[in-house]
């Protein structure tokens, strides 16, 4: 296949020389197979293989780009699509920068997160882990839902500057266990992140959504009284947080769009608690890594903030060259964050109930519809969703009611910061909106911080 | 081609599903045009084409889809092959509701076809809008154009045969500034629709360039506006967001994959049960909601839904009691069976997929407020004593059911004893869904309803974004929580 596929974009580069137009050419395939539960039942199974063929031409300082769903066997339909793009170009205006293309000075093809064994998962696997993994806790009354997300993604590279091209190879797997109560509406979650058929363990899953059910059966949900509290975040809730930060934070773009809560006189200042080291790190195979940018630089652990100090934005190669900006290889269609661990030494939810508090602690694994507020203050808002906890000082624990978080990432990753634990999850940020694109951040599996402030509680689900 | 996709269908009636549907989309074509600060950041297309196919199999569906149409027999198989796995695990098998066969056609009501227009006028267009931005005050200006034109082919082995050619414009203007303590602030107009046709001639220069002076003007009044108070206060607000607040807040609400549980995985549920509809007094009395798909110029309009239901127009809410939902055919059946009673008499006409490689799920229509009889907006701002009139939608989060939300807009102007006193910067709201809208005081009358589209509603897994419209006018809340 990887040989067809270089066969098709070099036909492509030949007939765009010939042409003498300057072209790029992006490959995306993607093999995506999705089991969806519902109500205890499968109530989707899905499979989509998808070819898309990006085209971009540029024209000194003008650029035009043509996207094409479309199959390695129609090699004639591609070359319209550049032909339509080296027309549209004609009409593009000049932008004022000068934008980049990609400077593949060799070949490079990267296939260490690929796994046959998860690529090729079959139907009965997947179907046999949730089984495994819900084994006689589901009910009249308590139902299953989630999803199974595996596949494959191939994206490829080649322009006319060169004969030098790019590949990436990966497999992924993201699978999502939800529990719910019919009536009282109440619901809990777990989930997995795979790179290999190897990380899949249905059993781990299996446990936590014991732990969560024996107290969501225990305990009649209560609305907890507004103010502030100490919590104790899961790797759902920091990995969405941290997504946010890649947003408005340290993207050099939306800083010089003014939609960033820093600024370049913040470079090398302390911003965060001591203990918040952020780096994007290629070598984390747990992140569905890209080596290599798709300008061609190649990428290394690149440090974000050290010890809470900032020390550098990441730049997309569109801003990089609009801003004049030093690229910094963040030209991908993600990045590997991985936020270092702590010393706490906890492992599980059972381990951080039963652990010593010097107060209560509201647990809240997971925060759902997240948004900003106000991006130049970092002012996100979200409520708690599948499965929070508040874990009274004696160890026993209460069900609450969901409730709504409006805070600064600062609040969050700042002097409230307590500690970390030493064990960290790669918790998988994938969505599936447009072309496939696998995406985990490691992060520590708790962070505690004291004194957020609960700014709206539900007296019901 | 349409009679090997009918072979290919017969061939797994007689394999024994008990439905097949395709969706075969011979294309589907985009234009996006995006200028910031005069500098033309997007100048693309894109085409597909695909189609996707959905069997029912022993109460379960497969689906399979691809490009390659090439070996027909083998997308059909896999589909049937997935749907025969699904079999395997089924608690309420797959019933559809009784419809008609129908032999039809819909065309969006266009006078001039976009993807006929030339670049240099679009470009033109996007450097006019550009050029009125550029004043003072003004960070970043945007100006964006996105064209969508698609035909569907959808056939079913209950003998439906439906041809689609649809054809959407979606035009906008922004501009950001930022504030004396560095916070950014912004306003964007995206016109309401109105006429009867939604084609390039629905692009009005002369109301944009109008637009382009008022957002700048209001733009450089918040960045020298006080923040906003946090208390108590009525808020007025203009349809820019009432729509989304309609959106979130009853469109969600009320789909009714949501209030069965089958979104919980991702997206969520509802509050709503299933023993709610006819009795929950959702909204004080001034509230009627429906969702009409027969509006002419909205993407929310689509002639038949993915199901081949014709578009309809249905009471959702009627002066405050929720009587009725957004509908598929699966759907209903499963919840007039469920609750032992009919409450849903056939599909709504609202199971509708992105594109032909997602499958169709419950996704609004046109989610529409009647208007009411409280006036204009000056009637409304002349009679309130304690209030903010809020404009944009800055940002929007909503429980996992629906039940309670935060809202922040780019704009609020305070009211107190009937009078407009001073522009807020940094406005925010936020409720619980039924005491908000039981709290509905004023609904604004046919001069303030606007139809606003919704191009970004996502949903579903995989993940769909889907296109859609609200119908709203300006609207009063008393009691609510603005400012946090």
């Amino acid at each position: 296949m990887e040989e067809k596929i270089i066969y098709t974009l070099n036909e492509l580069r030949t007939y765009a020389l010939s042409k003498k137009v300057e072209a790029a050419f992006f490959y995306h395939e993607e093999d995506s197979y999705l089991m969806r539960f519902a109500n205890s039942a499968i109530s989707l199974n899905t499979n989509e293989h998808l070819v898309r063929l990006e085209i971009t031409v540029h024209d000194g300082r003008k650029r035009a780009s043509y996207e094409m769903i479309t199959d390695l066997n129609q090699l004639e339909e591609m070359k319209k699509g550049l032909d339509i793009a080296a027309e549209m170009v004609k009409h593009a205006q000049p932008l004022n920068y000068q934008p980049s293309m990609a400077q593949l000075s060799e070949t490079f093809e990267d296939t260490c997160s690929f796994d046959e064994g998860l690529a090729k998962i079959s139907n009965e696997e997947r179907l046999a882990y949730f089984n495994q993994a819900v084994e006689g806790l589901e009910s009249e009354d308590i139902k299953l839902s989630g999803v199974f997300s595996s596949g494959t993604n191939i994206t490829a590279q080649m322009n006319t500057r060169t004969e030098h091209y790019q590949y990436f190879k990966t497999s992924d797997a993201q699978i999502t266990i939800v529990l719910s109560h019919l009536q009282l509406k109440w619901e809990v979650i777990a989930e997995q992140s795979a790179h290999q058929k190897s990380d899949l363990k249905p059993a781990k899953l299996h446990q936590e959504l014991s732990y969560l059910l024996e107290r969501y059966k225990a305990d009649e949900a209560q609305q907890l009284p507004l103010g502030k509290y100490n919590v104790v975040f899961g790797p759902a809730a920091t990995a969405e947080m941290l997504s946010f930060m890649n947003w408005i934070v340290f993207s050099g773009g939306s800083m010089k769009r003014g939609y960033s809560y820093l600024s370049e006189n913040q470079l090398g200042k302390k911003v965060f608690n001591e203990q918040f080291t952020l780096v994007d790190d290629p070598n984390c195979l747990d992140t569905f890594p890209f080596k290599q940018d798709f300008m061609g630089i190649k990428r290394e652990p690149f440090v974000i903030f050290d010890k809470g100090v900032f020390k550098s934005f990441t730049w997309y190669q569109d801003d990089a060259d609009e801003f004049g900006a030093k690229p910094t290889g963040h030209h991908v269609m993600h990045k590997s964050l991985v936020l270092q661990a702590g010393d706490k030494q906890v492992s599980t939810l059972e381990e951080l109930v039963k652990m010593p508090h010097d107060t209560d602690i509201l647990y809240i694994p997971y925060i759902h519809y997240m948004n900003i507020v106000n991006p130049s203050k970092a002012l996100v808002t979200g409520s708690s969703r599948f499965g929070a906890l508040l874990i009274k000082k004696d160890g026993s624990t209460m069900v609450p009611y969901n409730v709504r978080l409006t805070q600064s990432l600062q609040d969050v990753f700042g002097e409230n910061l307590v500690w970390m634990s030493a064990e960290q999850t790669a918790y998988n940020t994938s969505s599936s909106y447009g072309a496939r694109n696998p995406v985990a951040i490691v992060v520590p599996t708790f962070v505690r911080v004291n004194n957020l402030e609960i700014s709206h509680s539900n007296s019901s689900y | 081609m349409q009679q090997e996709f009918l072979n290919q269908i017969e061939k797994l009636k007689a394999k024994g599903a008990t439905y097949v549907d395709t969706r075969w989309y011979p294309f589907e074509e985009t234009n996006m045009l995006t200028m910031i600060n005069g500098n033309l950041k997007n100048m693309s297309s894109a085409r597909e084409s695909g189609a996707g196919i959905r069997v029912l199999y022993k109460g379960a569906w497969g689906f399979s889809a691809s490009s390659d149409l090439g070996d027909l027999g083998t997308l059909f198989d896999k589909a049937f092959d997935y749907a025969r796995v699904a079999a395997e695990r089924v608690t309420f098998p797959v019933r559809l509701s009784e419809k008609d066969a129908i032999c039809d056609t819909f065309s969006s009501p266009n006078r001039i076809d976009p993807f006929e227009v030339p670049l240099q006028d679009k470009v033109a267009f996007l450097r006019k809008m550009d050029e009125a931005l550029n004043q003072a005050g003004v960070m970043q200006r945007m100006a964006d154009l996105t064209f969508v034109r698609k035909q569907i082919i959808y056939l079913d082995s209950e003998g439906s045969q439906i041809e689609k050619n649809i054809i959407e414009v979606f035009p906008s203007i922004e501009v950001m500034g930022v504030d004396d303590k560095g916070v950014a602030q912004m306003r964007k107009f995206l016109p309401g629709r109105t006429g009867d046709t939604r084609g390039w001639e629905s692009i009005d220069e002369k109301l944009f360039l109008e637009n382009a002076q008022r957002i700048v003007s209001e733009l450089n009044q918040v960045l020298k506006a006080d923040e906003c108070p946090i208390e108590d206060r009525s808020v007025i607000l203009l349809p820019g967001i009432m729509f989304l607040q309609t959106h979130e807040t009853i469109g969600h609400a009320l789909e009714l994959d949501r209030i069965l549980g089958y979104e919980l995985a991702f997206a969520g549920g509802s509050f709503v049960r299933l023993e709610d509809f006819g009795t929950l007094r959702y909204g004080s009395p001034k509230l009627t909601a429906r969702a009409n798909a027969t509006v002419p110029n909205s993407p929310g309009s689509f002639g038949f839904d993915d199901d081949g239901i014709p578009a309809q127009d249905n009471l959702l809410i009627d002066k405050g009691i929720l009587v009725g939902a957004i509908t598929g055919r699966q759907m209903v059946e499963e919840a007039n069976a469920r609750a032992r009673k009919q409450i849903f008499n056939g599909s709504s006409g609202a199971n509708r997929a992105t594109t032909f490689y997602r499958v169709p799920i419950e996704r609004m229509t046109n989610i529409n407020i009647d208007p009411g009889t409280d006036g204009s907006l000056e009637d409304i701002i002349a009679n309130t004593e304690k209030g903010i009139v809020l404009d944009g939608d800055k940002s929007w989060s909503i429980g996992s059911n629906r039940e309670q939300f935060h809202f922040s807009n780019h704009i609020g102007w305070l009211v107190d004893d009937g009078k407009v006193t001073k522009v807020v910067k940094n406005a925010t709201y936020k409720g619980d869904t039924l005491k908000f809208y039981n709290s509905l005081s004023a609904v604004g009358d046919e001069r303030t309803w606007e139809l606003r589209y919704v191009d970004n509603c996502g949903k579903g897994q995989p993940n769909q974004i889907m296109q859609l419209g609200h119908g709203v006018p300006v609207c009063r809340f008393d009691n609510v929580r603005i400012g946090e």
